[in-house]
């Protein structure tokens, strides 16, 4: 569903992205871990084509889109959600998942009618919102809302987009333990033919939630295999889950 | 976002209501003032629409209405065309050269995007003073009016000349909230609160803007087209950059991306400049206290000011602080979600 081949990127000196090759089959949940730094994100920023790599490919339903701008690749049904909320701030959290919907729509364009009041977005609005647990505060302005609501809502807007594949950064960054929780069974209520690929900090929620795990470590795929496998991988330990065990 | 609210509605039925009976009861002077008037508001709710909901601050929309007069008076005068078709043909002409603006200025961003318009503008200025088809420093006189006779009305009397005016600026206010409304004043809004986001939702966010350039271009060539035939002539100074300048002045002074506001700033603005250049020639300084009082109050303009005071009016249906109020409730009875 989405590949990549031999990714590679660099910030002047640095290579933040190392001949990375993935693959996920449709309808796979793949987490992805690894430390600060690791060129989480900035692998998520080409898989969607807000940076362009320096080397390699992103296949993304069996079409090489390495070429393809961002919104040609969302076309396509790719969706992300970001590790720093990037949502319409002034607007409602129902116009934010409207703004969204209308596109799924094909309404984004049109001079005739309010896409926002269409049927069909109206639809898509509502069980995004029950989706993602933000139908309480869909006429609240995204200001007024707490900051996990704006995490939720975050993950919404991306998933009213209706992708083919979904890519989550750190859907739980700063929110506590208990939303955390609460993220795992939204996830688990996602449609199974959804393909999920999640960079998460909470390793309960990723093991809970993979169904293979990535390891990056300095820009580089250093583990890709089962969460059981992860979780007995001494290299993982050495990096990573000794990091996570002191916390 | 666009959204009606009661105040909204109230103040524009104030204004119809004024402006009607100032075109019905004036005296020659106050019903040259109140075309003149509407054919400002016209131009500022344009700029409003890009600037307002867009975000694309413009300092060609003078040349942009400049470019409307222009075209049309080469289109009756040289070119013989009927008035009505002429003006078709202003419009059309001047709304393809402000998409294809708003397509090459679409991807910059704040002061560049503004000094790329301004560019675009006195491009626009030079041509038309240098190039001696369009008449250089004298300008196209001869200018006619459409002829109405066919329904009865006669547009060169003034009387009359001013209520068309007033017609199409409520058209204009009417088409300009609906585009807003629509998916492509939805998505513009959306890019103005996050480009980034609307480009990764799959929106082509140039296209959204070229074509509501285009839009406003054509909403400012009409303002123009009605110039040209109020004066019947038209000059090299309608494309100067300080009419953009004033139409900026004027949006920000009424209620930037309220569109009755720039309606309104042009009621002040054409009523300042009568009544203070009959007593002195500093007619600019004392609009420029007024902005920078309007500036330092904090408010949105005239319009934002009025909002704030009359905060029950200004609310859109359903009340969204209401709900919102409810929500904090909610929220604080849980105890489970607290702001990071
Ligand atoms: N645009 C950029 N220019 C230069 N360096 C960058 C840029 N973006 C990221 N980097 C650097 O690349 C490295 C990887 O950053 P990235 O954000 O991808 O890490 P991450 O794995 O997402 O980390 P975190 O867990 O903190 O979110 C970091 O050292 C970062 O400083
Ligand atoms: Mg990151």
């Amino acid at each position: 569903m989405l590949e990549t081949r031999n990714l590679s990127k660099s910030f002047g000196a640095i290579n933040v992205t190392r001949d990375v090759s993935l693959k996920l089959e449709r309808g796979e949940r793949r987490v992805i871990l690894g430390p600060n730094g690791a060129g989480k994100t900035t692998l998520f920023n080409q898989l969607v084509g807000e940076i362009r790599p320096d080397k390699g490919r992103v296949v993304l339903a069996g079409e090489d889109v390495t070429a393809l701008p961002v919104q040609g690749r969302a076309k396509l049904g790719l969706s992300r959600s970001y590790q720093k909320n990037t949502l319409f701030d002034g607007l409602t959290v129902e116009e934010n998942l409207g703004l969204a919907a209308s596109v799924t729509h094909g309404h984004w364009h049109n001079i005739r009618y309010d896409s926002l009041t269409r049927r069909d977005v109206r639809d898509t609005v509502r069980e995004v919102a029950e989706q993602v647990r933000v139908m309480p505060y869909l006429h609240a302005q995204v200001s007024d809302v707490s900051y996990g609501v704006r995490r939720q809502l975050e993950v919404g807007v991306a998933l009213a987009t209706r992708p083919l594949v979904l890519l989550m950064d750190e859907p739980t960054s700063g929110v506590g333990p208990e939303m955390s929780a609460g993220f795992h069974d939204l996830l688990n209520d996602l449609p199974r033919d959804l393909t999920l690929l999640i960079i998460e900090h909470d390793m309960d929620l990723a093991f809970a939630v993979a169904d293979t795990i990535t390891v990056l470590n300095y820009g580089e795929v250093v583990f890709d295999g089962s969460p059981e496998d992860a979780r007995d991988s001494k290299l993982l330990k050495d990096i990573y889950l000794g990091a996570w065990e002191d916390a | 976002m666009f959204r009606h609210t009661s105040l909204r509605f109230w103040t524009l039925g104030l204004i119809a209501a004024l402006a009607i009976w100032r075109a019905l009861t004036a005296e020659y002077f106050g019903v040259e003032t109140v075309t003149e008037i509407a054919i400002l508001a016209i131009l500022v709710i344009a700029l409003d629409m890009v600037a307002g909901f867009g975000g694309m601050v413009s300092l060609c929309h003078g040349a942009l209405m400049g470019a409307g007069a222009y075209a049309y008076a080469m289109l009756t005068v040289k070119a013989g065309l009927a008035p009505p078709m002429a003006f078709a043909g202003a419009v059309a002409v001047t709304g393809a050269a402000s998409w294809l603006i708003g397509a090459v200025c679409g991807r910059s961003h704040g002061i560049y995007f503004i000094m790329a318009t301004l560019a675009f503008g006195q491009m626009a200025y030079s041509l038309v003073f240098e190039q001696p088809i369009f008449g250089g420093d004298d300008g196209i006189s001869g200018v006619p009016r459409i002829d109405l006779t066919i329904i009865g009305l006669d547009l060169n009397d003034g009387r009359t000349f001013a209520f068309v005016s007033l017609a199409v600026l409520g058209a204009v206010y009417w088409f300009a909230t609906h585009v807003l409304q629509a998916g492509l004043g939805r998505s513009l809004t959306g890019i103005m609160h996050n480009e980034q986001r609307m480009r990764a939702l799959g929106v082509n966010v140039w296209r959204i803007k070229a074509d509501m350039f285009g839009l406003s271009g054509m909403i400012a060539a009409a303002a123009g087209a009605l110039a040209a035939q109020h004066v019947m002539f038209v000059s090299p100074g309608l494309l100067n950059w300080t009419v953009s300048g004033e139409a900026l002045v004027v949006v920000i002074l009424g209620g930037l991306g309220t569109i009755i506001g720039p309606v309104i700033g042009a009621i002040v603005f054409v009523l300042l400049k009568h009544e203070v250049s009959a007593h002195t020639d500093y007619w600019h300084l004392v609009v420029g206290l007024i902005l920078i009082a309007v500036v330092m109050s904090r408010a949105n303009g005239i319009f934002g000011w009025l909002e704030q005071r009359l905060s029950r009016l200004a609310r859109p249906v359903p009340a969204r602080d209401v709900i919102a109020n409810q929500v904090r409730k909610d929220l604080a009875a849980k105890g489970s979600l607290e702001d990071a």
